[in-house]
C-alpha cells in the first residue's frame, strides 16, 4: 500500500470529511467504507481478501473494506441479512439453508471452487474408503452440519459414536479410532505437527461439493449498489490473483492477526488450498460459479430434508 | 379453596399471557424477520412440529441434570459436613470447594472429554461441577449457625458430637440445605446443557443442547426458541420439586414454609 493511499484512507476516515466520502462519489478521495465478515480467524482460506487490502485492490476499487475475523459461532448470514454488515463469507450449504427461511442473501463470488472439507482418520487404521469410516469408533462432527445427513443416509451410523466437534483436535490426537471433520488445509496439517499421521476422505469425492469462502451479500445491496458489488468482486479476484502467486506478503498480514498459527503452516495451507481454489478457472473467471452446480447442493439438500424451496437461480450472480 | 388457587395461579398466568402477547404484537408490528427474532405463535408452532425431537431431547437432558444434581446434593453435604467438623479442616479445604464455583467450565469443559470420554459420564460430571457449590456453601454455613442455646442444652444431656450432628445440626442446617439446592436445580440443568455441547453421544438427536445446537445451525431461529423454552421450563421443575421437598420437609416447624 503505498504511504499517498494511506494518506487518503486516513482523510476519508476522518470524521470532518466524511460528508466528503459518500458513497457513489466518483472523485479518488470517495471511498465506500464497507466490511466484509469474515466466518473463522485470519488464515489462508482468507487469504485474497487480505491481498486484496494489502495490493490496495480495494482501494483502486473506491472501497475502504473492513475484514473482520469472525469465529466459530459467528451469525455471518444474519448479520448480512439484518444489514449489520454489507458483506459477508459463508458456504453454499449454509446460504440456501438461510434463504429458505426467509433471508434475501445473494452469493456474488466463490473462493473455494471445490469443498474442502473431509473426514480424517488416523492413516494407521489403513483405511482405503470413506465407507469404511463408519465401521466403528467415533466421528467428530460439528451438530447439525448438512453432510452428517448424508453421511447417515449414505453409509449408517450404527456402529459409530456421534460426538460435537468443537475445532478442538486434542480428542482426535489421543484416540486412534476417532474419526473427525476437517478443513484439508487446516487439522491435517495441525495433526501432522502433532506427530500424528492423518489421512482425509474427502466430501467432494462422494458428491457433497459446495461452494466455500462464498462472498454474500442482500439483494437490496446488489439491486441498489451493483457497480459497488462488482467493483469489490474485482478487487477481491484481483486479491486472490495476487495470493495465488505468492501467498507470503498476505500470509504475514495473517499470521500478526493470528500468532497461534505457525508461520509455517501458513505457508503449507496455502500450498494445499490452491488447485482448490484455481479449479478450472482462468485469472478472468476465478470466483465465477454455475447454476449447475447451485442446482445439484439445492437438490440435495432437498433430499436430506434441509429446504423446502430449493431456489438456486436466485441465489447467486457473477457480477 | 378456589379463590385460593386463583390467588396462586393468576398472577403469573396473566404476567405471562400479557408479556407474550406484547411480544407478538410487537414483533408484528415491526419489520423483525422471524429468521432473526421468532413471534411467539412461531415458537409455539415450532414446539408443536418438533414435540419428538425437542421430548427426546429434554427427556435425556433431564436425565443427566438429575443425576448432576443429585451427586452435588449428596457430596455437597458430605462435603459440607467434613467442613464443619473443624476449623482447621475449614481453613484447609473449603478454598477447593470455592474452586468449583469458580472454575470456567467451558474452558475444562473439552478436557473433562478426554478423562471421562464421550456420553453421558462427561454430562453429568459438568452438570455436578457447575451445581455442586451452593449446595457445599449453604449447608456448611446452616451447619455452622446452630443456635448456641441448643448446643448448650445437648452438652447438657452429654449428647456426642455424633447425636448432636444427626438430631441438631442436620435438622437445623435443612432450610439452608434447600436454599442451596434451589440455586443448584438451575445451575445443574445449565451444566448438563454445557456438558452436550462439548460431549453429547448424539447419533439419534442428542440431548436439547444438541438440539439448540443443530437448529442455530440449521437456522430454525424458531426451533432455537423452543428448545431454550424447555429448558428453561426444566429448570422450572427442578426448582418446584426442591419447593416441594421443602414444604413436605419442614412445614412442622419452619417458618418460610408454615405459611402459604
Amino acid at each position: 500500500m503505498s504511504i499517498l493511499h494511506q494518506i487518503l484512507g486516513l482523510l476519508c476516515l476522518s470524521p470532518l470529511l466524511l460528508t466528503g466520502c459518500s458513497s457513489e462519489d466518483a472523485s479518488p478521495l470517495a471511498l465506500h467504507k464497507t466490511a466484509l465478515q469474515l466466518n473463522w480467524v485470519p488464515e489462508p482460506e482468507f487469504g485474497g481478501y487480505y491481498a486484496a487490502s494489502e495490493l490496495g485492490a480495494f482501494m483502486a476499487e473506491g472501497l475502504a473494506v473492513e475484514i473482520r475475523p469472525g469465529g466459530a459461532q459467528s451469525p455471518v448470514e444474519q448479520m448480512v441479512a439484518a444489514g449489520q454488515v454489507e458483506f459477508g463469507i459463508t458456504s453454499a450449504d449454509s446460504l440456501l439453508m438461510a434463504r429458505d427461511r426467509g433471508a434475501d442473501l445473494v452469493a456474488i463470488y466463490a473462493a473455494y471452487q471445490t469443498f474442502p472439507e473431509g473426514i480424517m482418520v488416523h492413516a494407521s487404521r489403513g483405511l482405503e474408503s470413506m465407507a469404511e469410516v463408519f465401521q466403528g469408533g467415533t466421528l467428530g462432527v460439528i451438530p447439525g452440519s448438512p453432510f452428517l445427513k448424508l453421511l447417515e443416509r449414505d453409509y449408517g451410523l450404527d456402529k459409530m459414536k456421534v460426538v460435537p466437534h468443537d475445532n478442538n483436535i486434542a480428542p482426535f490426537l489421543q484416540d486412534p479410532k476417532m474419526a473427525q471433520q476437517c478443513f484439508i488445509s487446516s487439522e491435517p496439517i495441525v495433526a501432522r505437527h502433532a506427530g500424528v499421521d492423518p489421512q482425509v476422505f474427502m466430501l467432494k469425492d462422494i458428491g457433497f461439493n459446495p461452494y466455500t469462502g462464498l462472498i454474500i451479500t442482500r439483494r437490496q445491496t446488489l439491486e441498489q449498489h451493483p457497480a459497488r458489488v462488482s467493483a469489490l468482486v474485482r478487487a477481491v479476484r484481483q486479491g486472490w490473483r495476487a495470493y495465488l502467486a505468492d501467498p507470503d506478503p498476505a500470509n504475514r498480514v495473517m499470521h500478526a492477526l493470528n500468532p497461534t498459527m505457525a508461520a509455517a503452516t501458513f505457508a503449507e495451507a496455502a500450498i494445499i488450498q490452491k488447485p482448490l481454489i484455481q479449479g478450472q478457472l482462468d485469472d478472468a473467471t476465478l470466483g465465477t460459479m454455475t447454476l449447475e452446480r447451485w442446482r445439484t447442493l439445492a437438490e440435495q439438500l432437498e433430499d436430506l430434508g434441509l429446504i423446502e424451496r430449493a431456489e438456486p437461480e436466485g441465489a447467486f450472480v457473477n457480477p | 379453596m378456589i379463590g385460593s388457587v386463583l390467588a396462586a395461579w393468576l398472577p403469573p398466568l396473566l404476567s405471562f399471557a400479557g408479556l407474550t402477547l406484547a411480544l407478538e404484537i410487537g414483533l408484528w408490528l415491526s419489520d423483525i424477520p422471524s429468521y432473526l427474532m421468532p413471534r411467539p405463535s412461531e415458537v409455539f408452532i415450532a414446539l408443536h412440529v418438533h414435540g419428538a425431537d425437542l421430548t427426546r431431547g429434554i427427556l435425556r437432558t433431564t436425565l443427566a441434570a438429575s443425576a448432576g444434581l443429585s451427586a452435588s446434593a449428596i457430596l455437597g453435604v458430605v462435603a459440607a459436613i467434613a467442613l464443619s467438623s473443624n476449623d482447621w479442616m475449614r481453613r484447609a479445604f473449603y478454598p477447593y470447594a470455592v474452586f468449583f464455583q469458580t472454575v470456567p467450565i467451558i474452558a475444562i469443559a473439552p478436557l473433562l472429554v478426554i478423562w471421562f470420554g464421550y456420553g453421558l459420564k462427561t454430562i453429568i460430571a459438568v452438570s455436578f461441577i457447575v451445581s455442586v457449590f451452593p449446595i457445599v456453601a449453604n449447608t456448611l454455613s446452616g451447619l455452622l449457625s446452630t443456635d448456641p442455646a441448643l448446643r448448650d442444652l445437648f452438652r447438657l444431656h452429654q449428647a456426642g458430637t455424633l447425636t448432636t450432628l444427626v438430631k441438631l445440626r442436620i435438622p437445623a442446617a435443612l432450610p439452608q440445605f434447600l436454599t442451596g439446592l434451589r440455586i443448584a436445580s438451575g445451575l445443574a440443568v445449565i451444566g448438563a446443557i454445557v456438558g452436550e455441547f462439548v460431549a453429547d453421544d448424539y447419533k439419534d438427536g442428542g440431548g436439547i443442547g444438541t438440539v439448540v445446537m443443530v437448529s442455530i445451525k440449521e437456522f430454525k431461529i424458531d426451533k432455537v426458541f423452543a428448545a431454550v423454552l424447555m429448558a428453561s421450563l426444566l429448570g422450572l421443575v427442578f426448582f418446584a420439586l426442591v419447593n416441594l421437598i421443602g414444604r413436605f420437609t419442614m412445614r412442622r416447624w419452619h417458618i418460610a414454609e408454615t405459611r402459604e
